[in-house]
């Protein structure tokens, strides 16, 4: 593969008719068959649009996913989910509380990752909720101790990625958001997430973002994965500066592209950002990403922010002559 | 016997279609359906419900649920001129977020932050309403620092910023008075910078209570500490801050104190018998008449329907450490 290469973080806004069907199944007026079909169609057309756009890895979009941990949560024996809780501004999930030891019921993601890959001949990436994540947002009323809920997760998401590996999955990114949360907790993630990646062959990401980098800076290359994916434009592009004086061991997808904000970027701003990054990493360890998954936009929104973000990685690769 | 109280936040939305009229009306602005005075009424009316609530679930002295607040930081920031509001950070190891203020100048107090929002609540509460400020040590710990240079200039500049605030309130009638430092409980190195900041604020409160309220750990390494700090009441997060308790079984308090026994940040419902049983305990160390029993911080990590439950197990609570022996 070649260099700078352009992905996403996982997430897309879902598109009107698909927030409607969801709507209709909440009220009990279209059975999950139904919703089905609008969120294949939902999927299919954004694979099309990264497609047009030139991206080198595309994401399904997570369009039959509600929340991030919720979807997994849904899927696994010993969680009941609880009632909407907010995580910042106007953004509410259900919050799945544990109940019982967790098992997983058969293949959670698998069925979705068969479908997108089937609709493009590029890698399409097979994403998981990391297991320290998925015990931090949760309510835990059964183990008692983080650790535990952690590890039982890391335990059934590896046979999840194993079973994503199966099914022709090439990347397998594992998001944990809740990375930086507690300093003390970081030796559990090194040992939940290579619980989850130990023996893949697929190559490994590890998606994290909002967190103080500051302190968990030194934990960054002992993470079990090939490529951290962080979230870089919220925070100014600050991280750069560090890793110029401790280097990553690991490739980095940069995110040129603040998901919070309404402004669309311009082809120029993503230019500038992957410019900076070219000052600090070889084009070869550099791909280029949004800081982290699109949800929160508006459709346009995320169209318009994702095709700046490939003109500019296209511009650059051509000023560098880099193929 | 013993008080009940709630430390600040609270859900803003629940399960049913009514409950997410706040939800609705927001995402309604962001497309231009709605207008800001739209939002203002809707906002009201859900101030209205948790007040409310929380009166019908026998709680003694309310907040407001801080529900225009977008934030703990840049809420109180965004009232002072020499600071921006930034970028999305973790706040602590909670899974929300704050807008991080970033410190560009001097902090200057721009006018009054909290004290019409208080008076509002007031007006349509049949109980005392506490109104709650973010401290300045947290405000510090938190926001990043471009002008001051120590973190201890910064938490000076906000105390500062801070008084005019504190000043309005107690102009506006609110007798109860809430300063948050939950840095405190995360760094006890913090604690000479919390007695600096508090004291300002202090003799600001006019005849106000002001208590101190610290959550998401223990200080129980620096218990004697905290109770001098100048404040008339001391909140206690007595769930993540558990070894607190030992501290204050065996030494009781010459303050009253909030006594943040019930979790806020888990769904688990706790046994009112065993926590009036425990409250019962201080009887003779602490002044429990004029004490309090809250949860261990806001109530906003839990979902609507669990909040109301953990309201109730609180009123419970207090309604048998009274009929105890």
């Amino acid at each position: 593969m070649s260099a700078l290469l352009t992905s996403s973080v996982g997430s897309f806004p879902k598109p009107d008719y698909l927030l409607k069907a969801r709507a209709k199944t909440s009220r009990g007026d279209l059975d999950a068959e139904g919703l089905r079909g609008f969120e294949e169609k939902a999927t299919l057309d954004w694979l099309a649009f990264q497609e047009t756009i030139g991206i080198d890895v595309p994401v399904d979009g997570e369009q039959y996913r509600g929340d991030m941990a919720t979807y997994f949560a849904e899927n696994v024996e010993g969680t009941v989910i609880s009632g909407l809780v907010r995580s910042y501004g106007n953004r509410y999930y259900k919050k799945p509380i544990i109940v019982g030891e967790l098992r997983r019921r058969g293949k959670i993601s698998v069925d979705w990752f068969r479908f997108a890959q089937s609709g493009t001949a590029k890698p399409v990436k097979g994403m998981l909720t990391g297991p320290y994540t998925m015990m931090d947002w949760s309510f835990d009323e059964h183990y008692g101790s983080r650790e535990e809920v952690a590890l039982a997760f890391a335990k059934l998401l590896h046979d999840e990625a194993r079973d994503l590996e199966a099914a022709g999955a090439k990347i397998i990114q594992v998001d944990e958001p809740a990375l930086a949360t507690r300093d003390d907790e970081l030796p559990l993630i090194v040992k939940a997430v290579g619980r989850v990646t130990k023996g893949l062959e697929a190559k490994t990401i590890l998606h994290t973002c909002y967190g103080n980098y500051d302190r968990i800076f030194g934990y960054f290359n002992r993470l079990p994965v090939d490529q951290l994916l962080l979230e870089m434009s919220n925070s100014g592009l600050d991280l750069l500066e560090r890793f110029r004086r401790e280097p990553l061991q690991k490739e980095l997808s940069c995110g040129v592209i603040d998901v919070h904000s309404h402004v669309v970027e311009t082809e120029g701003v993503v230019r500038d950002r992957i410019e900076k990054a070219l000052g600090v990493f070889h084009p070869q360890k550099l791909w280029i990403s949004p800081d982290c998954g699109l949800k929160t936009r508006s459709v346009e929104e995320a169209q318009g922010k994702l095709r700046a973000m490939v003109a500019g990685t296209q511009a650059v690769k051509r000023d560098h002559g880099i193929l | 016997m013993v008080l009940t109280t709630v430390v600040g936040h609270y859900p803003r939305i629940g399960d049913s279609h009514e409950e997410q009229k706040l939800r609705r009306t927001i995402a309604r602005l962001d497309k231009g359906e709605v207008t800001e005075a739209d939002l203002k009424e809707v906002e009201r009316e859900v101030i209205r419900d948790v007040l409310r609530e929380q009166t019908q679930s026998g709680i003694d002295v309310v907040t407001d649920g801080q529900i225009t607040w977008y934030d703990s930081q840049s809420h109180i920031v965004r009232g002072f001129r020499g600071v921006q509001v930034d970028g999305l950070v973790r706040y602590f190891d909670t899974n929300t977020y704050y807008r991080q203020p970033v410190v560009k100048a001097a902090v200057e107090w721009n006018g009054p932050i909290l004290a019409d929002e208080w008076r509002f609540a007031q007006d349509n509460s049949s109980v005392p309403v506490k109104a709650v400020v973010t401290g300045p040590a947290t405000l510090a710990a938190l926001a990043k620092d471009e002008h001051y240079g120590t973190r201890r200039a910064l938490a000076a500049a906000f105390a500062e910023a801070l008084v005019p605030e504190v000043e309005a309130l107690a102009r506006r009638g609110a007798a109860q008075i809430q300063i948050d430092e939950p840095i405190l409980a995360r760094d006890p190195a913090e604690l000479e910078t919390v007695r600096e900041t508090l004291g300002p604020l202090a003799a600001a409160k006019g005849r106000a209570e002001l208590t101190l309220f610290t959550y998401f750990g223990d200080v129980a390494k620096i218990y004697p500490a905290v109770l001098a700090l100048p404040a008339d009441v001391i909140g206690l997060d007595l769930v993540e801050g558990a070894k607190t308790w030992d501290r204050i079984a065996k030494e009781g308090s010459d303050k009253p104190l909030v006594l943040g026994l019930v979790d806020a940040r888990n769904t688990r419902s706790e046994d009112p018998s065993a926590l009036a049983a425990q409250i019962r305990k201080l009887r003779g160390r602490v002044d429990l008449e004029h004490s309090y029993v809250s949860p261990s911080n806001g109530l906003e990590f839990l979902p609507r329907a669990k909040a109301r439950e953990k309201l109730a197990i609180l009123a419970k609570t207090a309604k048998l450490v009274e009929g105890g022996s």
